[in-house]
C-alpha cells in the first residue's frame, strides 16, 4: 500500500516561482503521469517527491507520513533518470546490486536478488557486463532494475525514455506499464510527450507555468479539458478567438447558438468535429495533406485564423478554393474556464458548464 | 589507361610518404629541445658525480664517493628527509582541502560557490614571492594574525614562519587553484544525475563520495598530486624564503652547497638523487596511468 499526497506544494528559484500551489492524491498501485510542455514544473514536483529538492510551500507525504523534509536517501521512494544514470564503473550488477549492500545484505543476498531483479527487466545473465557494452533500451531496463530490486513504495520517472528512438520507446513503456500492473506499484511518470501519457497513464495531470491545469482520466482530458492550454496541448484543437453577444457565439461570417453572458470567448473545436463543404463560404481552402486513412484540410478563417479539419478522404478541391466550416461539438471557454459546452461527447461523463 | 592507373597509384602513395616526413619534422622540435635541454644536462650531471678526480686531484675515475658522502652524512639525510616528509604532510593537507572544495563547487550553484571558486583560483595569478611576502605579512612575527590577538588581549601565536610548516602552508596555498582546476576538470565526469541516483538508492554523503565520486576522479587526484609532488620536490622559492635554516630542503640546499659551498660535484650529486626521487614517482604515475586505461579499455 503507497499513496502519495502533495498539499499545496511550491518551489521558488528566488523570485521565480517554478511550481504553486500543486494538489495531488495518487492512490496506491495507481500510475499518474505529470504531463506539461518544458518549463511547467512537473520535473521540479518530480524531484520534490524524490527529495532532491527542497519545497518552499507545501508538504509531500507518503502513506500519511510526512517526508517533505527527508534527503532523498530516506525516502521510500526510487528514481529513474533520463540518462539511466548508471555508475560507469561499476558492472550491471554492481549497480543493481549497490542499495542492497549499503543497507547491509549479504553477499549471497544480493546476487540472488540482483538475479531475480535482471529477470525481471528481462536481461538475465547481464549481471557481469559493463555498462557501456549496453544499448540505450538495455541501460534503462538496468536503472528500472536498480529502482526495483529495492522495492520502493513510490516509483518516479523523468522522461526515462526520450533519449530513446520511437519504436523503442513504444516497447519500454509498454513492458513498463505491464511491470506496474503485475508488481501493483504506485507510479508517477513525467513527460511531454501526450502520446506516452495517453498510452501509461491512469490518470494524467496537465501542468503549465508551474500550476496544474487539470487532473482526469486519458478519456475526459481528450473530451472536456477545462482550460484552453489543455485543450490545445492534449490532441489537435482549433481554438478561434471571438465576442458572444445576445446568445450567439460571432467571429466573421461563423455564428453558433452560445447561451451565456455577453463578452469575449474563445472557441474550442476539434478537427474532427468540424464539417466542411467545398464550393461556398468565406473560408479559403489552404492546403490537403492525405494521411490515407483520413485527410486533414487546412483552412484560412477570413479574419485570419488557419483551422484544420479532419476528412474521411482527400476531397478533389484545389488551393484557395471557397469552403464553410460548421462546428458539430464545441466548447467556449472565458478566463481560462469552461464557458459552455454545445454537446456531451459519446462516452464521456457531463462536463459541467460555467455559464 | 595503364599510365593513369599507374600515376593513379603513386599519386596515392605520395601522401603517406610527404605525411610520414612531415610527422617526423613535427616531432624532431620536440624531441631535440628534450635532449639537448633534458637528456644530455642529466645525462652529464650523473657522469659527473660518478667519474672524480683522483685524490691527487689528477686522473678521473670512476667513484661512488660522492653517493657515499651523501648517503652516510646525516645533514644530507636530514635534509632528503625533510624534503620527503614537507612533501607528503603539504600533499595530503592540499588533497584534504581540494577535494571536498572541488566537490563543493562542482555541484553547487549560485552567488556563494562562485566567490569561493574567486577565492580558490586567485593565488593561480600572484607569484609565489608575493605569496610568500603575504604570509610573512599575516602570520609571521609582528603579522596581521598577531596584531589582531593583541589588540583584542590575547596571547601571540607560535608563527610558522621559518619553521618546517612555513613552506607547507605556502605550498598548500600556491598549488591550491591548479589542484582545484585539475580536480573540478575530473568531477566533470560525474553527472550530477550519477550522484543523485547514488542518493535515491540510500548512499549517504559519505558513501557517495566513496562508492560514486572517488573511483571517477582517482586518475584526476593523481595527475594532481604528481605535479604537486614534483613541484614541491625541487621547490626553492618557499622553502628558502618561509623554511628553517636547517634542515632546508633540496632546493635550497642545493644552491647553497653549489653557490655559498662551492662543491659542485656534491651539488650535482644532491639534485641526481632529488632528480631520481622525482623519477621515480614518475614511473608510478605513468605507470598507475597506463593500468587506469587499460582497465577503462577493457
Amino acid at each position: 500500500m503507497a499513496t502519495l499526497t502533495l498539499q499545496s506544494l511550491g518551489k521558488s528559484f528566488g523570485t521565480t516561482a517554478a511550481v504553486t500551489g500543486v494538489d495531488l492524491v495518487v492512490g496506491d498501485g495507481e500510475l499518474v503521469c505529470l504531463l506539461g510542455p518544458s518549463g511547467s514544473g512537473k520535473s521540479t514536483v518530480l524531484r520534490m517527491v524524490g527529495g532532491f529538492e527542497g519545497p518552499t510551500a507545501g508538504r509531500v507525504l507518503i502513506d500519511g507520513q510526512d517526508v517533505t523534509h527527508l534527503p532523498p536517501e530516506r525516502r521510500p521512494t526510487s528514481m529513474m533518470f533520463q540518462s539511466h544514470a548508471l555508475w560507469s564503473h561499476m558492472t550491471v550488477a554492481g549497480n543493481i546490486g549497490f542499495g542492497l549492500r549499503l543497507r547491509g545484505l549479504s553477499r549471497a543476498d544480493v546476487a540472488q536478488r540482483v538475479d531475480a531483479a535482471l529477470d525481471t527487466v528481462g536481461l538475465p545473465g547481464y549481471g557481469p557486463r559493463r555498462t557501456d557494452q549496453l544499448s540505450g533500451g538495455q541501460a534503462q531496463r538496468v536503472a528500472l532494475a536498480r529502482s526495483l530490486v529495492l522495492e520502493p513504495k513510490i516509483l518516479l520517472l523523468d522522461e526515462p525514455f526520450a533519449s530513446l528512438d520511437q519504436h523503442l520507446r513504444e516497447r519500454l513503456r509498454e513492458e513498463v506499464r505491464d511491470l506496474q500492473k503485475r508488481l501493483r506499484i504506485t507510479m508517477v511518470f513525467v513527460t511531454h510527450g501526450q502520446d506516452e501519457a495517453l498510452a501509461l497513464a491512469d490518470r494524467i495531470v496537465v501542468m503549465d507555468r508551474g500550476r496544474v491545469q487539470q487532473a482526469d482520466r486519458p478519456d475526459r482530458l481528450y473530451r472536456a479539458p477545462a482550460t484552453p492550454f489543455v485543450a490545445g496541448f492534449i490532441g489537435q484543437m482549433n481554438l478561434i478567438a471571438g465576442e458572444v453577444a445576445g446568445g450567439r457565439f460571432v467571429q466573421g461570417a461563423m455564428v453558433l447558438a452560445a447561451p451565456v453572458a455577453d463578452g469575449p470567448a474563445l472557441l474550442a473545436v476539434r478537427p474532427e468535429a468540424l464539417a466542411v463543404s467545398f464550393g461556398t463560404g468565406a473560408g479559403r481552402l489552404h492546403r490537403v495533406t492525405d494521411f490515407g486513412s483520413h485527410a486533414v484540410a487546412e483552412i484560412d478563417l477570413p479574419e485570419g485564423t488557419r483551422v484544420k479539419a479532419h476528412l474521411p478522404e482527400a476531397p478533389d478541391a484545389a488551393p484557395g478554393m471557397p469552403v464553410t466550416v460548421t462546428p458539430r461539438r464545441h466548447t467556449l471557454y472565458r478566463d481560462d474556464r469552461v464557458l459552455w459546452v454545445s454537446d456531451t461527447a459519446p462516452g464521456a461523463a457531463p462536463v459541467a458548464v460555467d455559464a | 589507361m595503364t599510365d593513369t592507373a599507374t600515376s593513379g597509384g603513386a599519386a596515392t602513395g605520395r601522401p603517406d610518404a610527404s605525411g610520414r616526413v612531415t610527422g617526423l619534422i613535427l616531432v624532431a622540435l620536440p624531441v631535440a629541445m628534450v635532449m639537448t635541454m633534458i637528456v644530455w644536462p642529466i645525462g652529464l650531471a650523473i657522469l659527473d658525480t660518478l667519474w672524480l678526480p683522483g685524490p691527487d686531484g689528477t686522473g678521473a675515475r670512476f667513484s661512488v664517493a660522492s653517493y657515499r658522502f651523501f648517503f652516510s652524512d646525516g645533514y644530507s639525510l636530514g635534509n632528503l628527509w625533510i624534503t620527503i616528509w614537507t612533501t607528503a604532510v603539504s600533499t595530503a593537507i592540499l588533497m584534504a582541502i581540494a577535494i571536498p572544495l572541488s566537490i563543493y563547487l562542482r555541484f553547487r550553484t549560485g552567488r556563494a560557490a562562485a566567490v569561493v571558486q574567486a577565492l580558490a583560483i586567485f593565488p593561480l595569478f600572484v607569484p609565489s614571492i608575493i605569496l610568500a611576502y603575504a604570509f610573512v605579512r599575516v602570520l609571521g612575527p609582528n603579522g596581521m594574525v598577531d596584531i589582531i590577538l593583541a589588540n583584542i588581549g590575547l596571547p601571540r601565536i607560535r608563527s610558522p614562519y621559518l619553521t618546517v610548516w612555513g613552506p607547507v602552508i605556502g605550498f598548500v596555498w600556491d598549488n591550491l587553484p591548479l589542484t582545484v582546476v585539475i580536480l573540478l576538470a575530473g568531477l566533470s565526469g560525474v553527472s550530477t544525475q550519477a550522484v543523485e541516483a547514488a542518493r535515491d538508492v540510500g548512499a549517504g554523503r559519505i558513501a557517495t563520495f566513496r562508492h560514486i565520486i572517488l573511483p571517477r576522479i582517482g586518475p584526476s587526484i593523481l595527475v594532481a598530486a604528481s605535479f604537486v609532488v614534483l613541484g614541491l620536490f625541487s621547490a626553492f622559492t618557499f622553502p628558502y624564503l618561509l623554511g628553517p635554516a636547517a634542515p632546508e630542503m633540496m632546493g635550497p640546499f642545493m644552491q647553497r652547497t653549489f653557490g655559498d659551498v662551492l662543491d659542485p660535484v656534491q651539488a650535482r650529486t644532491q639534485a641526481v638523487v632529488t632528480f631520481l626521487f622525482c623519477a621515480a614517482f614518475g614511473w608510478f604515475y605513468v605507470r598507475s596511468i597506463a593500468a587506469n586505461r587499460r582497465r577503462m579499455a577493457r
